[in-house]
């Protein structure tokens, strides 16, 4: 049995060696395994067995390959491939592009696995040493975070970490009059730097002394991009006092271009001030509060200890924090490797990457079959310069050494063109993907090897095919041979591959068509709000100070009637949440009539009079809020995607919601898409301003005539109650849908791109297929006609080459579309995975351009002319 | 001399002195692995430095076997195993001088 093995890799070594010395080579080793075998079970020592033995041949004749190639032999190689390419300049730069999108697709999307998952958070020293730090309940797992109270509990109790630190972001507005905006800040506790060793790009960063007193040490630290777009990167900022929220914040550092805090998805701070300076909550600070859970957590492994030991020693943490008052008997402490990514946006980051990813792998299989394809085409009307090689002593290595050179030549060349697209991938991808990132997409050495190994892979992958066949046929015959049909072995190969093309151009078109399909719906859909001519401003009342939670109300009870006198409003509201513009509150709800149903996470938003009507929401069923007067009892408008949820098949109105005293159902309006374009509108609960506050709301406004208003209105009429209070960020709403709008036409324009290009590959392939095999029996076809064989019948005979790879690619085509469709799900839009219209569409189309493409040389050829083709 | 051989490749040449072989023969004597052995042959082969002679074949057919391939040493062959034991003895002396004792006896005997 192990010598039947043994035999069997000799067998399969032997494919290796050349030609040439081949069965001297086989009879050495079966003489070896002769004598091996005669020794029998008594082996001397030393003497190795027989499969341990067998493998040796292996290195062996891999080693065969090296005779006759010289460093000279090599430059020679190279050389004549550079010439050769450079006469067929076509050939050459239509599979250099083509191998260039390809790969650079390919490093493209290589960018965001490498910035979002493979790669820590820039600018942290020792990552690895890094952990992330969450609460959870035994009983109702979850990544969450951690009271202040809980926090202290954490820091104190855990052994083996060197320390804990912690981050909360917050929505501040900062600088004054004109120049007001909302901006996400970092409160961090005074270990957070020094914890993650960030160095400063000047000043200092913020350590313990200034993270003591609440309310006692107003320092900030500004990040990179906000000191460059505010202060011009002024040299002289350290020292400096800024305005944020309600009180004079003194600049003590910059933290360098490279730090962006520790999260990769989400938003990068604008700065970042001690957690002492909480500004509270209507009045409130949360240092003793056990409830209020605002800290995210991380620490660094202390010396010796590993995540592991981390784990173990939990128990005597989570006792700890159980015995804090109002604090759940079951809650635990849990620990994540390193940072920057919570497990949830691992795993939707992880998802995205796996999708694109399959679409840019079939992207890269189709440039590489496409151009091997061209390559044995090539080939093969290079049979008689290989032919006379080989016969003047070239053996089977030398040839695919040589075809070997010419592709990774153009390989090297189709790298270096990709390029430019793996430059600006940190522009492209982050529009392509559904999700914000703090962290950059530049490429890093990581991105560029990965180019180049990809580079030689695809080099490898479509030269070896036709480097083999090439050589095989090259050695088979002679420098006459072969001109009146193409060789059996050749034409099978160019079968295999148009056929592999065409299936996976079938499967891109489709999956490009179902990409269309949801562009086209995200652009077309009614996201159930009209945005156009509204012009909304944020009046944060928090900011000043001087507002406390009673006041709120009245205040924008104030802004109303302020507003109301104003001619140049022709409508107007406030709300909580502005559709689209980036962020959406949530809240738990769950029906009153049945606590035992799971609560439900929809979107919150709290709305004053007149919202549904200046975005024209329709109300399907009961009323809307009353659109002039504040609301004064506890009822609520919802979303008929959450009427369906909590009460199927029945009427919402008058039903409650629990919360406190219950919220009484008043309306029911259509699912909106207030987070996203892209994204199916989720359900949704509305609350009245009056029974529920916000300290910050927008002022929504649509001017006369249905025109967006001068930002200076809306400052203007704010001014009139209050000079003091900043009116932040003021934005068109129509316009930034519209913005919204263009990135999914950029994907759209992306995607039909590719599509094009994988239709235009297939079909070229398929009409190089027919044409080139028509070419190629021109003389018998000369012969037939001699015959008597008529037009028609030839034509059908050049035809019936492309019906079985046509049949046999859409068969193909039918399961790389299933499996494109399911790995893009996730990106899709009111389109399901498998489409099977839109499937039957591609396939019609790319039936069609099929059709022509077999039948122009067809057609060619049954208008041959016997006499002039016998002649060739 | 282009090269100093390795101690490997002196092993090798050294079994094939000590009595044409055949590869299986050099496996066991050296205690190589056959992935080690049979390319250095090849390369040695090249560089001239041993040849190779395959078995009368009638006596493989008499023993009812393939034919045999055999190594052996060619003139340069020998000269540069001799001078590769040298520079291994002077590297052994520079190294350490107590072993010289030794390494001189092993090259009388």
């Amino acid at each position: 049995m192990t010598f039947a093995i043994a035999r069997m890799i000799l067998r399969l070594a032997a494919l290796l060696v050349p030609r040439a010395i081949r069965s001297d080579w086989r009879e050495e080793w079966a003489a070896e395994m002769d004598a091996l075998e005669a020794w029998g079970e008594e082996r001397p020592a030393g003497m190795p067995g027989p499969i341990t033995f067998a493998v040796g041949a292996l290195p062996h004749a891999a080693s065969t390959w090296g005779e006759g190639w010289t460093m000279d032999g090599i430059l020679h190689d190279l050389r004549y491939s550079f010439r050769v390419l450079r006469r067929t300049p076509v050939f050459t730069a239509v599979a250099a592009l083509t191998l260039a999108l390809g790969i650079g697709a390919n490093a493209a999307i290589f960018t965001l696995l490498n910035a979002v998952i493979l790669r820590p958070p820039p600018g942290i020293e020792d990552p690895d040493g890094l952990v992330q730090v969450a609460r959870s309940y035994e009983t109702n797992p979850r990544w969450d975070s951690f009271s202040w109270p809980a926090y202290e509990v954490v820091s104190a109790e855990t052994d083996g970490l060197a320390g804990v630190a912690g981050w909360s972001d917050e929505v501040f507005v900062i600088g004054a009059g004109d120049t007001v905006e909302r901006v996400i800040g970092q409160l961090v506790t005074g270990r957070y730097f020094e914890l993650l060793g960030v160095t400063p790009r000047m000043g200092r960063l913020i350590d313990a002394s200034d993270d003591v007193s609440p309310g006692g040490h107003p320092v900030v630290v500004l990040s990179h991009a906000l000191w460059t777009r505010r202060w011009g990167a002024d040299p002289d900022v350290v020292g400096r006092t800024v305005q944020i929220g309600s009180r004079p914040y003194t600049v003590i550092g910059v933290a360098p271009a490279s730090f962006n805090g520790t999260e990769k998805v989400g938003y990068s701070p604008a700065f970042w001030i001690p957690t002492s300076m909480h500004p509270g909550w209507r009045g409130d600070l949360p240092f003793e509060q056990t409830g209020w859970s605002w800290m995210n957590l991380f620490g660094r492994l202390a010396e010796g200890a590993t995540i592991e030991s981390l784990r173990a020693s939990a128990p005597a943490v989570n006792r700890a924090l159980a015995s804090l008052d109002g604090v759940a008997e079951d809650i635990q402490v849990v620990y994540g490797d390193g940072i920057g990514l919570d497990p949830a946006e691992r795993a939707e980051a992880e998802r995205l990457a796996f999708s694109l990813g399959v679409i840019v792998l079939l992207v890269l299989l189709l440039t590489c079959t496409s151009v091997a394809n061209l390559f044995v085409a090539r080939s093969a009307s290079r049979e008689a310069e290989m032919g006379v090689r080989a016969a003047l002593g070239a053996g089977r290595p030398r040839l695919l050494g040589l075809v070997l050179t010419e592709s990774g030549m153009l390989a090297g060349a189709a790298t270096l063109l990709a390029v430019p697209i793996v430059a600006v991938a940190d522009r492209i991808v982050p529009l392509v993907v559904p999700m914000n990132f703090a962290t950059t997409f530049a490429p890093d050495a990581r991105v560029w090897t990965f180019l180049v190994l990809v580079g030689l892979g695809t080099g490898l992958l479509f030269g070896a095919l036709p480097a083999w066949t090439s050589a095989r046929s090259a050695a088979l015959r002679g420098a006459g041979g072969g001109r009146t049909t193409e060789g059996s072995g050749t034409a099978r190969l160019r079968g295999a591959l148009v056929t592999l093309q065409l299936g996976l151009s079938l499967g891109l078109v489709s999956g490009a068509a179902l990409l269309g399909r949801s562009v086209w719906n995200a652009r077309t859909a009614d996201p159930g709000f009209r945005s156009d001519g509204v012009m909304a401003g944020w009046v944060d009342l928090s900011s000043t100070g001087r507002y406390g939670s009673e006041d709120v109300l009245p205040f924008f009870e104030g802004l109303l009637d302020q507003a109301g006198s104003e001619p140049g409003f022709a409508q107007f509201a406030l709300t909580s949440d502005l559709p689209i513009s980036g962020g959406q509150s949530r809240a738990s709800v769950q029906p009153a009539d049945r606590p035992e149903a799971d609560s439900f996470e929809a979107e919150m938003t709290v709305v004053g009079p007149g919202y549904f009507e200046i975005l024209g929401i329709p109300i399907l069923q009961g009323r809307g809020f009353d659109p002039n007067e504040l609301e004064t009892e506890r009822v609520v408008v919802i979303s008929q995607g959450l009427a369906e949820m909590f009460w199927p098949g029945e009427n919402a109105v008058g039903r409650e919601l629990a919360g406190g005293d219950p919220w009484r159902v008043i309306g029911v309006v259509p699912d909106l898409q207030l987070r996203s374009l892209r994204a199916q509108g989720l359900p949704a609960v509305f609350y009245p301003l009056g029974p529920s506050t916000q300290p910050s709301m927008a002022l929504m406004t649509r001017g006369v005539g249905g025109a967006p208003v001068e930002p200076a209105m809306i400052r203007r009429t704010v001014a009139a109650l209050d000079p003091a209070i900043p009116v932040s960020t003021v934005l068109d709403l129509g316009r930034a849908v519209s913005t919204s709008l263009s990135e999914t036409r950029t994907i759209g324009w992306l995607v039909a791109m590719f599509a094009s290009l994988a239709l235009v590959l297939a079909v070229v392939g398929l009409y190089g297929l027919v044409a080139f095999g028509a070419a190629r029996r021109t003389r018998e076809f000369g012969i037939r006609i001699a015959l008597g064989a008529r037009p028609d019948e030839l034509t059908r005979l050049v035809l019936g080459r492309g019906v079985p790879v046509l049949v046999i690619g859409l068969v193909l085509g039918g399961a790389v579309t299933w499996a494109v469709g399911r790995a893009v799900a996730g990106l899709l839009f009111r389109v399901p995975a498998f489409d099977v219209p839109t499937f039957v569409t591609a396939a019609a189309f790319l039936i069609a351009s099929a059709a022509i493409a077999a039948w122009l040389p067809a057609r060619r050829a049954g208008r041959v002319d016997a006499a002039v083709s016998l002649r060739e | 001399m282009p090269r100093s051989l390795g101690i490997t490749t002196l092993k090798i040449l050294a079994a094939i002195r000590d009595g044409d072989a055949y590869g299986l023969d050099l496996v066991t004597r050296t205690g190589l692995p056959s992935g080690t052995v049979y390319p250095t042959l090849g390369r040695l082969k090249r560089r001239g430095v041993v040849r190779s002679r395959w078995e009368d074949q009638r006596i493989a057919e008499r023993d009812g076997r393939p034919r045999r391939r055999y190594y052996e040493l060619t003139a340069e062959g020998l000269r540069a195993l001799e001078e590769g034991l040298q520079e291994v003895r002077a590297v052994a002396d520079e190294l350490d001088p107590g072993v010289r004792g030794i390494a001189g006896e092993g090259s009388a005997g």
